[in-house]
């Protein structure tokens, strides 16, 4: 039972001090999760503490791998306006 | 300490404020000797004083405990220059290097500031450690930090232990409701908290910074993005609340979205407001925004002159091998800023003058005209055309010269690698030079020259090394004597 952080982490080192297990270090190429420690912060909050900071979606997995911010959940932007921009910006 | 409120009546909407008309320029003539004393050599107040002091940030402070509509926390770039953008984010430790580096090399350099690339108060260790070190080992330099205000009234003792020179926080509203349309999330209490819930405790936590600060005696700058249809008919409201709590100045800025930052703003498409929208507010604000209009939105890693940005030259790994005697550093930039500080007076002085013998003269009844400059500092014309990065625009009128704003220019002249594109780049810095009627440069080149005319702007060259504000006015007059000013050219308002 542990969260895991994967390659969208920005560095922003926003979650390291707010987890109450000290599960979380600095690393290269971004933050992780040591699974030993993370107690997905049961009997101290009663929600995520790193992925109640994080400001990238979908940076921050659940124990079954999903997004504990799914896309659109943070920015406010739908993820179809998203793509849309993206896929404009590459057409030129 | 209670802090007087400034500019409690506003000034005039559409003209200029009484002290910064004439050539005198003094924008600074509403404050107390006490505030005007701390700010006059800052290049980010003094208009003045950002011709001949340099400043710069260090990005210590990269985590955020809240998220803006216009920022976006994925964005690294080394090309970009607004706020919230860094090339490599620095231990306090490094930061301090950097810095004694910085001052011994760049010795103009006055100010060192924290502004993120997230809020600085939000990473309270680092970004105090980094204060707490630079006091003791570089007392002469002024340091000031930056924060959204969330984390702020936690921060207000240990802020006033430092050599802290002023506080800015950024209030974008004090009504809840405008706060959910720029905030979509703060983190709060150990919970993401979102919607009006958010914003209400954003701007009380603000507000009871603002207060905390005034308290104890610390100035405080407030600054609002400028968002067309969210805030902008609020930021008078805003400015009114602020100044009254004692905020000794309001800066308003212009929204900066563009789709390719993947900002909220920029992807659903929210304008930004024209230069037009912007003078408005600005003037409706009250008279002391003059004393901004220079500021340049920079990036939170920021090095050198306010529009320049030498931060190449101070890479981690280029300061790794410099060796710094800040002893020594420090004896010379006192010379040297005594110097500058001599010249400014000598200036502030020579302008008080003529502005004396302008009002003996016939006064003009000839129309206000834009004029663009191009500068590299010291207050002089001094820099070719082609190589301007950006150019202050000045307005001339029968009161006198005032300074309006800064526009950047695409560079259409960067040397062997990025020529060929060159017709389309200078026809964009043309573009940016819209409503100005000359442009005023130690030199022009031939096919630009052309090229301005056509476009209606009369290129100067006359004037290189002359002090920007009697060029400008030499070539008033001059227009003024030719008879180009007497038609009440409605098509262009004075505006930048």
């Amino acid at each position: 039972m542990a969260v895991k952080i994967i390659e969208s982490c920005v560095n922003c080192f926003a979650c390291e001090p707010v987890c109450p297990s000290n599960a979380i270090y600095e690393a290269k190429p971004h933050f992780l999760v040591d699974s030993k420690k993370c107690t997905e912060c049961e009997g101290d909050f009663p929600v995520f503490q790193c992925a109640s900071i994080c400001p990238i979606e979908g940076a921050i997995l659940d124990s079954l791998g999903l997004a504990i911010n799914p896309p659109g959940s943070l920015t406010g932007i739908p993820p179809e306006k998203m793509a849309e921009a993206m896929a404009e910006l590459q057409s030129h | 300490m209670e802090l007087p409120v400034l500019n409690d009546a506003p000034a005039s909407k559409g003209g200029c404020a009484a002290s910064s008309c004439g050539t005198t320029d003094n924008q600074m003539d509403s404050l107390p000797d006490s505030i005007r004393e701390k700010v006059q050599n800052h290049p980010c107040y003094s208009e003045d004083a950002h011709h001949y002091f340099a400043r710069m940030h260090v990005a210590v402070a990269p985590a955020c405990n809240i998220q803006c509509h216009y920022c976006n926390r994925k964005y690294d770039c080394a090309n970009e220059s607004r706020p919230g953008v860094v090339s490599e984010l620095l231990t306090p430790d490094q930061a301090v290097k950097k810095t004694m580096a910085v001052a011994a090399n760049i010795p103009q350099m006055t100010v060192l500031g924290i502004a993120g690339p997230g809020d600085p108060l939000a990473n309270p260790e680092r970004t105090f450690e980094t204060f707490r070190r630079l006091s003791e080992e570089a007392p002469d330099i002024k340091l000031c930090v930056s924060t959204n205000g969330l984390a702020l009234p936690d921060s207000v003792e240990e802020l006033s232990k430092h050599n802290i020179d002023h506080v800015t926080i950024t209030i974008n509203c004090v009504d809840p409701e405008i706060g959910a349309k720029i905030y979509p999330w703060i983190f709060w209490k150990n919970k993401r908290i979102k919607g009006v819930k958010a914003a209400k405790i954003l701007i009380e936590r603000q507000q009871l910074g603002l207060e905390m600060l005034i308290a104890k005696g610390i100035l405080v700058k407030v600054n609002s993005v400028m968002i067309p249809g969210v805030n902008d008919q609020h930021l008078a409201e805003v400015s009114r609340v602020v100044k009254a709590k004692g905020a000794f100045l309001h800066n308003v800025m212009p929204l900066i979205a563009e789709a390719e930052h993947g900002t909220f703003y920029g992807v659903m498409g929210q304008r930004g407001p024209t230069p037009d929208e912007l003078q408005d507010l600005q003037d409706s604000c009250s008279g002391d925004m003059n004393m901004m209009r220079h500021c340049r939105q920079c990036r939170a890693d920021a090095v050198g002159m306010l529009g320049e940005d030498r931060g190449d030259e101070f890479t981690l790994d280029k300061i790794e091998d410099m060796e710094i005697d800040y002893q020594a550093a420090m004896e010379k930039r006192k010379v040297i800023h005594q110097a500058i500080q001599a010249e400014m007076d000598g200036k502030r002085l020579e302008k008080a003058e003529k502005a004396q013998l302008l009002k003996q003269e016939p006064k003009l009844t000839t129309r206000p005209v834009l004029m663009a400059v191009a500068t590299s500092g010291q207050g002089v014309i001094n820099m070719h055309f082609g190589h301007a990065k950006e150019f202050l625009i000045y307005e001339a009128s029968p009161d006198g010269v005032r300074f309006i704003s800064h526009r950047k220019a695409d560079q259409y002249c960067g040397g062997d690698s990025t020529c060929g594109d060159g017709e389309s780049t200078l026809q964009l810095t043309i573009r940016a030079l819209t409503g100005c009627e000359a442009v005023l440069c130690s030199k022009v080149g031939y096919e630009p020259w052309e090229q301005l005319e056509a476009a209606g702007i009369a290129p100067n060259g006359e004037h290189a090394m002359e002090p920007i504000e009697e060029a400008v006015l030499a070539v008033y007059k001059e227009m003024a004597a030719a008879g180009k000013l007497d038609d009440a050219k409605d098509s262009v308002r004075a505006s930048a």
